[in-house]
């Protein structure tokens, strides 16, 4: 039989994407604060927590989706990260654009390398990527799982 | 004043706009169209000033991303990405802010009854800021990124009615294209950095003069081939034709005005004379050093050119879809601007070749300004209409006399009117053309003649036996009527002091476009 | 030393193209417009790795860098590929989008059915 869309997909999947969502996400947030220490950064941890939402509309369907999903929360909070990289690019204006006046004049983030209070604007922007890459993938996988469920 | 300062706003303000475009329109539909309308305009003025500070100055601006200084600490190379704007880039961004400018204030009448509209406005700023940076930029990947920040934005916008098909299936064809196009860009860019090991254009031209390789050239057939694709030239024209119809007509105005020359043809002038010089071929030649030879180059551009010319503009004179017309007449339009680099190259160091060069540019501003006069008009039509099918618009001179006047306007300069802007720069390129090569001459001439067989047919229509249809449609409202009146009024203002602009705008930017050497320096500062 | 990734690359990018003229299904057409650009991104990505002097780069994290005997990889390579991934990626959801919308007007992925723009 077809999984029809809108419909969740039993409990065993259910029960252990309730068990693994938090722990995709946790790692997703790791891997966002630590961008300018390891390898990684904000796509690749807002892309890893994007995989968390992903799980969770596939695990518990579209409609569950949909209690959880603001569509204008997402967008606006997408906007959102990047005007908070085009702020941090922007710190710098005086000297140049995307200046990391932080990492060279302070007063904050601009500890010693490998430190995760370092490296300037570069967490900053990080996290401010990952917030964008995570609802703009959310918000891209939703729509389209909305359109086959509009269609039908 | 300082154009170094206003450079990296031409930037950040589309970008901010684009931003805050989903938490502006939150507050409602007012405020979202307003914002669009203060972000294009902001980005306006801040163009204008950097195109009179460049002017002033005929200098060129460089501007890095970063720091003070593009060299790197203890090294004699630049190693960080720069903006570079000589007066050829500067005419660019004016020409795409203005068209812009137009196209946003025009949608506020023309996309009144569709949704999706916060998309929609995001979606045109960010296409602006595509052909911004691509303007601007000195650093090839960061090129690519421009490239591919307004090809996306343009695939997604001429796929915006997504309840019919035909935006959906020249959105894929297009898509698809463009994607194939932009893959080879990227290949073109990973071989020059795998053979040269650096980014920065003006860093890459000393280290290709020095040694010329045959990945270099293998690079460059990538890129003419790239971006001739993108320029929407003969042999793959045909996702043009179907792609610029298909969009909203406002976007058709900035695709067929500005995304296939910043896209294309600037971004091809920039290749082949800030990278790959004739200059430097002209010196190893002479000292016989290995070379890449430019002037094989220039001619397969002219082939390319002539064909362009002659297909597109033919084909136009057989269209019954009005937008579609207009489309291959860009095609043509193109074809001439083509004509005119492919003689600047082929021709480097003569007066013939800098006149030519000058033609183009010239030609690329006034077919940006008529082509959206155009599509504006087109755009009109539909909306009060309903229809851009010829054979149904006839007589519309007698319900909209305004639109049908400034339509006038806009096929007597592209056709090459002696008082409209379209007769000087055509004649430039005609004179260098004949003077080069009276063949070329000659073809310039008979695409000059198809041109003029498919406009007249369409006045001939506006003008003819008013039909029943036509009867109702009136004048449109002033947030549309506007744009088409300002474009008008530019077209015929322009046309007023044509060999004034020529002498003191195009040629000084032909001029900047050829003097690879002053590129280099302003980068490198002599070292 | 033979460059097997060079050769890899050339591969991917070759079968890419191939897939993109042989085959009518749009789905297979986005496959291969991805397998296109990881070519190329393999290419990119593999000018960073020289193996000079038989000393085997490391990965170029910036902390104790003092202490590393052997030479980094290029780390600008690895950035332009990520940003390369990233459009490839915005590219990849723009055509799934469209490629729905397809189906819905056309009700078949061949792209022999869109040919309805002609003239």
């Amino acid at each position: 039989m077809r999984p029809r869309c809108g419909t969740d997909m039993g409990l065993i999947v259910k029960t252990s994407a309730r068990a693994i969502i938090p722990l995709i996400g946790i790692f997703g947030a790791y891997i966002v604060a630590h961008g300018h220490l390891t390898p990684g950064g904000g796509f690749q941890g807002g892309a890893t927590i994007a995989g968390a939402g992903i799980l969770f509309l596939v695990a518990f369907g579209l409609n569950e989706m949909r209690k959880h999903y603001n569509k204008h929360l997402y967008s606006a909070l997408e906007g959102l990260g990047g005007l908070v990289f085009l702020g941090a690019a922007m710190l710098g204006i005086g000297t140049a654009f995307f200046y990391n006046t932080l990492w060279h004049n302070g007063p904050i983030f601009n500890g010693k390398p490998g430190t995760l209070l370092s490296a300037g604007f570069l967490p900053i922007m990080n996290l401010a990527v990952g917030l964008k890459v995570f609802t703009g993938l959310v918000s891209a996988l939703v729509a389209i799982a909305m359109y086959r469920r509009w269609k039908s | 004043m300082n154009g170094e300062a206003i450079l990296p706003y031409l930037i950040i303000i589309p970008l901010f706009g684009a931003f805050s475009m989903p938490i502006v329109s939150l507050i409602g539909r007012k405020a979202r169209e307003a914002w669009a309308v203060i972000i294009s305009g902001a980005t306006l003025a801040v163009a204008s000033a950097l195109f009179y500070s460049v002017w002033e100055d005929r200098g060129i601006i460089v501007y890095t991303l970063g720091a003070k200084s593009p060299l790197g600490q203890g090294v004699s190379f630049p190693i960080r990405i720069v903006w570079e704007v000589d007066l050829f880039g500067a005419i660019m961004v004016l020409m795409v802010a203005l068209v812009s400018f137009l196209a946003v204030v025009y949608s506020l009448g023309y996309m009144k009854h569709d949704t999706g509209l916060d998309k929609y406005y995001t979606l045109i700023i960010v296409l602006e800021l595509g052909m911004l940076g691509i303007a601007i930029t000195g650093d090839l990947f960061n090129f690519y990124v421009f490239l591919e920040i307004m090809s996306i934005a343009s695939y997604a916008l001429v796929a915006f009615r997504n309840d019919t098909w035909e935006g959906i299936e020249a959105g894929i064809k297009y898509m698809f294209v463009g994607s194939i196009a932009s893959s080879f860009i990227l290949l073109g860019i990973a071989l020059l950095y795998g053979q040269y090991g650096t980014l920065t254009m003006s860093y890459l031209a000393v280290k290709l003069a020095q040694n010329p390789t045959v990945t270099a050239k293998v690079a460059l057939a990538l890129f003419i081939a790239g971006l001739l694709f993108k320029s929407g030239a003969s042999p793959v024209h045909m996702w043009l034709a179907d792609a610029h119809p298909a969009a909203p007509s406002s976007i058709s105005a900035m695709l067929s005005g500005l995304v296939i020359k910043v896209g294309g043809v600037y971004a091809l002038a920039r290749l082949l004379f800030s990278i790959y010089s004739p200059l430097a071929y002209k010196a190893l030649r002479a000292y016989g050093y290995p070379y890449i030879n430019m002037n094989t180059v220039g001619w397969a551009i002219i082939i390319f050119a002539c064909l362009t010319l002659i297909i597109g503009n033919a084909m136009a004179v057989i269209q019954t879809d009005m937008k579609r017309l207009l489309a291959y007449s860009s095609v043509g339009q193109i074809g001439y601007i083509l004509l005119g680099l492919g003689i600047g190259l082929a021709a480097y160091g003569s007066h013939t070749g800098e006149v030519a060069l000058a033609g183009a540019i010239y030609h690329t501003f006034n077919h940006a300004l008529m082509k959206a006069l155009l599509f504006l008009i087109a755009g009109v039509v539909i909306h009060e209409l309903g229809t851009r099918d010829l054979n149904e618009l006839s007589g519309l001179a007698k319900t909209m006399p305004k639109t049908t006047f400034a339509f006038l306007i806009g096929a007597a300069a592209i056709i090459g009117m002696p008082p409209l802007n379209g007769f000087a720069s055509k004649w430039l390129i005609y004179e260098s053309s004949a003077i080069f090569n009276p063949i070329l001459g000659a073809i310039a001439i008979i695409g000059t003649a198809f041109c003029t067989a498919a406009y007249v047919r369409v006045l001939y229509t506006f003008f003819g036996r008013p039909s029943e249809r036509v009867m109702k449609a009136k004048d449109p409202e002033a947030s549309m009527l506007w744009p088409i009146i300002i474009l008008a009024v530019a077209i015929v203002i322009m046309g007023l002091f044509p060999w004034q602009i020529s002498e003191k705008v195009m040629l000084p930017a032909a001029k900047a476009l050829e003097d690879q050497l002053a590129y280099i320096s302003a980068v490198l500062g002599g070292a | 030393m033979i460059q097997f990734q060079f050769i890899t690359a050339f591969l991917l990018i070759v079968l890419g193209i191939y897939a993109f003229l042989a085959k009518r299904n749009l789905i297979k057409l986005i496959l291969a417009l991805d397998i296109i650009d990881s070519g190329i991104h393999l290419l990119l990505i593999s000018l960073g790795y020289r193996i000079e002097l038989n000393e085997v780069p490391t990965a170029p994290i910036y902390t104790g860098y003092e202490t590393l005997k052997s030479p980094m990889v290029g780390p600008l390579p690895q950035a332009l590929v990520l940003t390369s991934i990233v459009i490839g990626v915005c590219v990849l959801s723009l055509a799934m989008a469209l490629t729905i919308n397809a189906y819905r007007h056309y009700g078949t992925l061949d792209v022999r059915a869109l040919r309805r723009l002609r003239g």
